[in-house]
């Protein structure tokens, strides 16, 4: 399958890149992979835990801001159900050391809120080392079950690589949206 | 010299101790360590899975008491193991995926047998390397009624579903599924079941007597994915399916033929639940009991796109022939609802934020009766004995 996927990966990229943002948010819904993993931690789960590393990992230290990368309402996480590598020694847009980024990655449509537009996110899982078990979040704005795989994030998107084990999840901007998503 | 005359008094105190046992000897039996045995079987049984996502290659299955919410034991599920009961309710199926180093090295997928009752493992029947890496929602992994074959989800991530004959204890066929997703067996024949479309129609598969596809055939639309998708779990009662959308309303199919028939539609959302925007949320948001045609729904107030798996405020049972509400209990923050299989049911339900599990009695009323937290780390689904 690994035509299927580097197709997939560059189809998101062209997409993103080439045609009309209109198109490309369609295509994205209809067609695309997503990265996010599963788990059953939930929005308001970020309550302050009273044993770190516990049910649902670490939460992030700042709430409720949606310009720090580090918190679940940082606004490009709209749908990212994972571990933030920005937790783990990544960035926003880059897997730890020693993983790998996954080869098939579903796109969510998230408001920024500084520019009031709308951004394609990529939410790319980094593979290939253990789970990293900080910062969960669990976001799931334009999600649906599995029938729509394109949009699905209850599965492990590093499913296409061959190491892969689930690390933790990116949300790398591919573009900008034309009309504000899930009015 | 300190350091001998302490030793000396050790010594004293040990003589001392040792007389004391000597004495006592006649009244103790000394302890033997042995392994205890599971409780008989029992329909307040639970089988609850933990996708355990901060070590996610060594997920578990717990088993616990439902009467007490005690903890019985447990099997490791391996990467993403996705469970389920045979019919017979004797053997636990898990799909899942070794990685030969731990986090890497070569992928080895299998359907893992064990023994409901002993909890030890009886077979080991390997399968390709492609089984759903998903959280284990109920419909990845199902059996024919008799027993014969096991179907388990795949995704690479096309979908796919890989057929397993337990007589044999092999592998039988991968059968592509595009764009569709779960599975659910016909219950009154053993060679034919249904998956669940992007397009929202259902795809029926027959098979052979050896299980491979003999015929498939596809449904008019049962619902619209766009504007009010279905949630992957069903509940059935034989062949009478029901599903349940984002939105509230109960959809029915029968899926004994070999052409899936949409049956009723309604809704759980009344008139007066509009205006607080009442909605289902979960990953098993429902429960169904046929004997007693009530159906329990987890529900969150103020829905909106994205709450689809936000946990119970409440609970609400509804009467399946009159289509009334017939009550509504605090819900627990529930994600997951299962009834046991006997006459009169319990209702039991996993809260996440706590690992809780919790029981409601559903005689003479619907009602609260226990909760225990702490079962692992991610509970997510549960099959009842």
């Amino acid at each position: 399958m690994q035509w299927l996927d580097d197709f997939f990966e560059r189809k998101t990229r062209e997409v993103a890149q080439l045609t009309s943002r209109r198109s490309a948010l369609l295509k994205f819904g209809k067609i695309l992979i997503g990265a996010g993993m599963l788990f059953p931690i939930l929005p308001f789960d970020r309550q302050p835990q009273a044993a770190p590393g516990g049910h649902g990992g670490q939460p992030p230290q700042d709430e409720g801001d949606v310009n720090k990368d580090t918190t679940c309402e940082y606004w490009r996480y709209c749908a990212l159900d994972g571990f933030l590598c920005t937790c783990c020694g990544g960035s926003i847009n880059e897997c730890p050391p020693g993983t790998e980024v996954s080869k098939v990655t579903w796109v969510g449509t998230c408001q920024n809120p500084n520019d009031n537009k709308a951004y394609l996110i990529s939410y790319n899982d980094c593979c290939g080392v253990t789970a990293c078990g900080r910062c969960m979040c669990n976001a799931n704005i334009g999600e649906r079950p599995a029938y729509r795989m394109g949009v699905h994030n209850d599965v492990n998107w590093c499913m296409g690589n061959k190491a892969n084990a689930y690390h933790c999840t990116v949300a790398v901007a591919l573009g900008i949206a034309e009309a504000r998503p899930h009015a | 010299m300190q350091g001998l005359r302490s030793g000396a008094a050790w010594a004293a105190a040990i003589c001392l101790l040792m007389s004391a046992a000597d004495l006592m000897a006649g009244d103790f039996t000394p302890e033997q360590p042995r392994v205890a045995k599971l409780p008989a079987p029992d329909p307040a049984r639970m089988y609850v899975s933990d996708v355990a996502i901060s070590h996610i290659i060594d997920g578990r299955m717990h088993i616990v008491d439902g009467n007490t919410l005690k903890y019985v034991g447990v099997i490791g599920l391996g990467f993403t193991g996705l469970g389920r009961l045979s019919p017979d309710r004797r053997e636990i199926y898990v799909a899942t995926t070794y990685l030969a180093k731990l986090n890497r090295g070569t992928r080895t997928d299998e359907v893992d047998v064990y023994d409901s009752q002993t909890l030890k493992i009886k077979a080991e029947i390997a399968i390709p390397p492609k089984h759903a890496q998903a959280l284990p929602y109920k419909g990845v992994i199902a059996t024919t009624p008799d027993g014969r074959f096991i179907f388990v989800q795949n995704a690479t991530p096309a979908s796919s579903i890989t057929v397993v004959d337990r007589k044999s204890a092999q592998y039988v066929t991968e059968i592509p599924t595009p764009g569709c997703w779960g599975i659910l067996p016909a219950q009154r024949v053993s060679n034919r079941f249904t998956t669940v479309c992007g397009d929202g129609t259902l795809l029926t598969v027959t098979l052979d007597a050896a299980g491979k596809p003999s015929g498939e055939a596809r449904s008019v639309r049962l619902f619209d994915p766009d504007k009010n998708p279905v949630y992957s779990q069903t509940e059935n009662e034989v062949d009478e399916y029901l599903f349940l959308s984002f939105y509230g309303d109960v959809l029915s199919a029968n899926l004994g033929g070999e052409t899936a028939k949409i049956g009723e539609k309604w809704s759980v959302i009344g008139e007066s639940d509009k205006q607080a925007n009442w909605r289902p949320g979960g990953y098993q948001p429902f429960a169904f009991h046929p004997g007693t045609r009530r159906l329990y729904v987890a529900m969150h107030p103020r829905g909106k796109e994205g709450s689809h798996k936000d946990p119970a405020a409440e609970i609400w049972a509804f009467d399946t022939k009159t289509h009334q509400r017939v009550a509504r209990v605090p819900g627990n923050n529930a994600v997951a609802l299962a009834v046991s299989h006997e006459a009169i049911p319990r209702l039991f339900g996993i809260d996440p934020l706590s690992a809780g599990l919790l029981r409601y009695e559903t005689a003479p009323a619907l009602k609260f009766g226990q909760r225990v937290d702490g079962f692992g780390e991610d509970p997510i689904l549960i099959e009842m004995q």
